[in-house]
């Protein structure tokens, strides 16, 4: 609901949750806690949403998920900072994948192979030198 | 294999150590406090709580990065209204390998501030020149090449001078940079010279022990002096792996201005002063997203390569800050097909923002069950200031050709021209609604020579506990209104030598 329509594309889903779950695996376990907790809450918090009537966020359809996401986000309490912090997870992990990065025209391995490959033909005995002087013994350098 | 070098994955069983200076953190301040005292013959370990990775190791990738460098994924959350995200490296190399390599000497004015305010010895000007002057040579500090600088860059550059604006170019430490653009995910030509490239390997090749993957639970003390450490290593997936006792006739602290009260605290120290933990400075800084009719490339050249001066009198500094396609979609106003026609412009936005120097008013606590927590609330005088700071920041944006910016107080409009932002920002902007942002904590353990105010002296050493040195931004007696790196190795570098001079008080 928080990501763009594309997302049902190919496993696109599948890996935007492999890497919610390595950010999640990332954190210390009281925040994996914290984070499972309100992701419980949102789950059945659906079910006081009026259109939602009386289901979980899980068995909601596109249009009234979307709606509760939406009126969630909306909120200036702490329940909606909460779960705008969670879209913004979701959405790092959306466009952390490569095809959707191409999409928007963001592609950065190719050019920075090609900057550090022009730095090293413009600087490298400059670059060697400094190198050189961050182990060097004293005397010989700052 | 590095020599020195000890990760989790070395260790199977509980390890015991003895050194004359255990360092606690391996970023700006730790990192040259080993340098400076193991290339005085000092016998060094330092403790880095998060992982080795090397320069081999960092490619563009945002999620592997917010995993492996930061803290917590990068998701720091100080608690107010409106609360404020921040972010602190955990690596070795700390903070400066994923920090925009922004080298600045601390403005004078507010050298002689911290010195009247608060007593300090040593920490004019003058006193500190020569730390300055070694620092920017083995860091490489100094302007950007030419054909680094981005267009985005340039194109703020261009509106500001376009108002009559100062702008000046920024200085870095860089060894001839790039411009990859991949500072927040680590520097993958190694260009940038952080504490990994650069204090780190010197400490080593000077016989400095580093044990990363290892967290410090408690400063151990005897009578009124500290005698070490314990602490444990740290598996994959924050585990806790096995013990770990250090005895040192020295402590340093240094792992930034949330970390270093957490742990001070946490060990039983108090400060007369009771200002452990307090007077927490963030710099708060908002994102303000213009969309240009041209293509901007803004990840095609250095990070940022100017700041705007013109209003840092009155604690504001602008630039221009290209963010990834993850970052800047965790920041829009939007989700599902709104964010992914927003994002759509992606090579289209220039993001830029101001970074305001605060007033200082939020606090560490250790909370039960959930470590450290970061309690800030931003003041009126300083809300006013970030409004201004966003409105500037549109209007250079404006004046370089922007067709509409977003704004970052929650539920504003899309803004089209500067009679919009205006009319707009005529209104008062609720405090609450800003979005902000901080990757410079500090002054959580101010130096002062007065214990009542302090919870430092001149040169770290804490008030009332023998042999406990704090040496991070966390000792800033306010915040430092520019890039603190700098200040904190100019710091470190000035207090290792103080140490050095005295090392048979501390029988080192």
């Amino acid at each position: 609901m928080v990501c763009p329509p594309e997302v049902r594309a190919g496993h696109r889903a599948d890996r935007v949750l492999r890497e919610f779950g390595l950010m999640l695996g990332s954190l210390p376990p009281a925040a994996r806690k914290a984070l499972a907790t309100a992701l419980a809450v949102l789950d059945q918090g659906a079910r006081l949403y009026p259109p939602s009537r009386g289901r979980r966020f899980a068995r909601l359809d596109d249009r009234v998920a979307g709606a509760y996401v939406g009126a969630l986000l909306a909120r200036r309490d702490p329940a909606g900072e909460v779960v705008r912090r969670l879209k913004s997870v979701v959405v790092v992990c959306y466009y952390e994948l490569p095809e959707v990065q191409r999409e928007i025209g963001y592609d950065p391995a190719p050019y920075i192979a090609a900057v550090a490959r022009r730095r090293l033909e413009s600087y490298a005995p400059q670059i060697r030198a400094a190198e050189a002087a961050i182990t060097a013994a004293d005397g010989e350098n700052p | 294999m590095i020599s020195g070098l000890t990760t989790q994955d070395d260790v199977a069983e509980d390890v015991s150590l003895e050194c004359a200076v255990l360092i606690v953190g391996s970023g700006a301040g730790g990192a040259t406090m080993a340098a400076e005292l193991a290339g005085a013959g000092v016998d060094v370990i330092v403790l880095e709580e998060g992982g080795y990775h090397p320069t081999g190791s960092f490619a563009a990738g945002t999620g592997r990065a917010l995993r492996t460098l930061y803290r917590d994924g990068g998701g720091g959350m100080a608690i107010g209204r409106p609360s404020v995200l921040y972010a602190e490296g955990r690596c070795v190399g700390g903070s400066t390998v994923v920090n925009g390599g922004m080298s600045w000497r601390t403005p004078g004015r507010v050298l002689r501030r911290w010195a009247e305010q608060e007593g300090l010895r040593a920490i004019s000007e003058q006193d500190l020149d020569p730390y300055f002057t070694a620092i920017e040579a083995r860091l490489s500090v100094g302007p950007q090449d030419p054909e680094t600088i981005g267009r985005d860059s340039e194109l703020f550059k261009e509106g500001a001078e376009a108002s009559g604006w100062a702008v000046v170019p920024n200085r870095r430490n860089q060894l001839h940079c790039a411009g990859t653009n991949n500072c927040n995910s680590g520097c993958p030509t190694g260009a940038k010279r952080s504490m990994l490239v650069t204090s780190v390997p010197r400490a080593l090749a000077r016989g400095a022990r580093l044990y990363a993957d290892c967290r410090v639970d408690r400063i151990t003390r005897a009578g009124s002096g500290v005698t070490g450490v314990t602490g444990h290593f740290v598996r994959p997936g924050c585990r806790r792996g096995p013990h770990l006792t250090v005895r040192a006739q020295a402590v340093i602290v240094a792992g930034g201005a949330v970390q270093t009260p957490a742990l001070l605290m946490r060990s039983g120290l108090r400060s007369a002063s009771g200002q452990l933990g307090r007077n927490l400075s963030v710099h708060p800084n908002a994102v303000v997203t213009a969309f240009f009719d041209q293509d901007v490339h803004g990840w095609q050249g250095v990070h940022q390569a100017f700041q705007v001066r013109e209003f840092h009198a009155e604690g504001l500094l602008l630039t221009a800050t290209n963010l990834t396609p993850p970052m800047l979609a965790a920041i829009m106003p939007a989700h599902g097909r709104e964010l992914g026609e927003l994002m759509a412009d992606y090579n289209r936005v220039v993001t830029a923002g101001p970074l305001v120097s605060d007033t200082g008013t939020g606090r560490i606590r250790n909370v039960p069950g959930l470590g450290p927590q970061v309690f800030y609330q931003l003041t009126d005088h300083d809300a006013v200031r970030v409004v201004r700071g966003v409105e500037l920041t549109a209007e250079a944006l404006f004046a370089a050709g922007a067709r509409r910016v977003l704004l970052p107080f929650d539920g504003a409009p899309q803004v089209h021209d500067p009679g919009e932002l205006r009319r707009l920002l005529a209104r008062p902007v609720p405090r609450r609604s800003l979005q902000l942002f901080s990757i410079h904590l500090m002054g959580t353990a101010r130096m002062s020579e007065d214990p009542r105010r302090g919870v430092t002296g001149s040169f770290g050493e804490f008030h009332g506990a023998g042999g406990l040195i704090v040496t991070d931004a966390s000792i800033f007696p306010g915040p430092v209104g520019i890039n603190p790196m700098e200040t904190v190795i100019a710091l470190a570098m000035r207090n290792a030598r103080r140490l050095i001079e005295r090392r048979a008080s501390y029988c080192i």
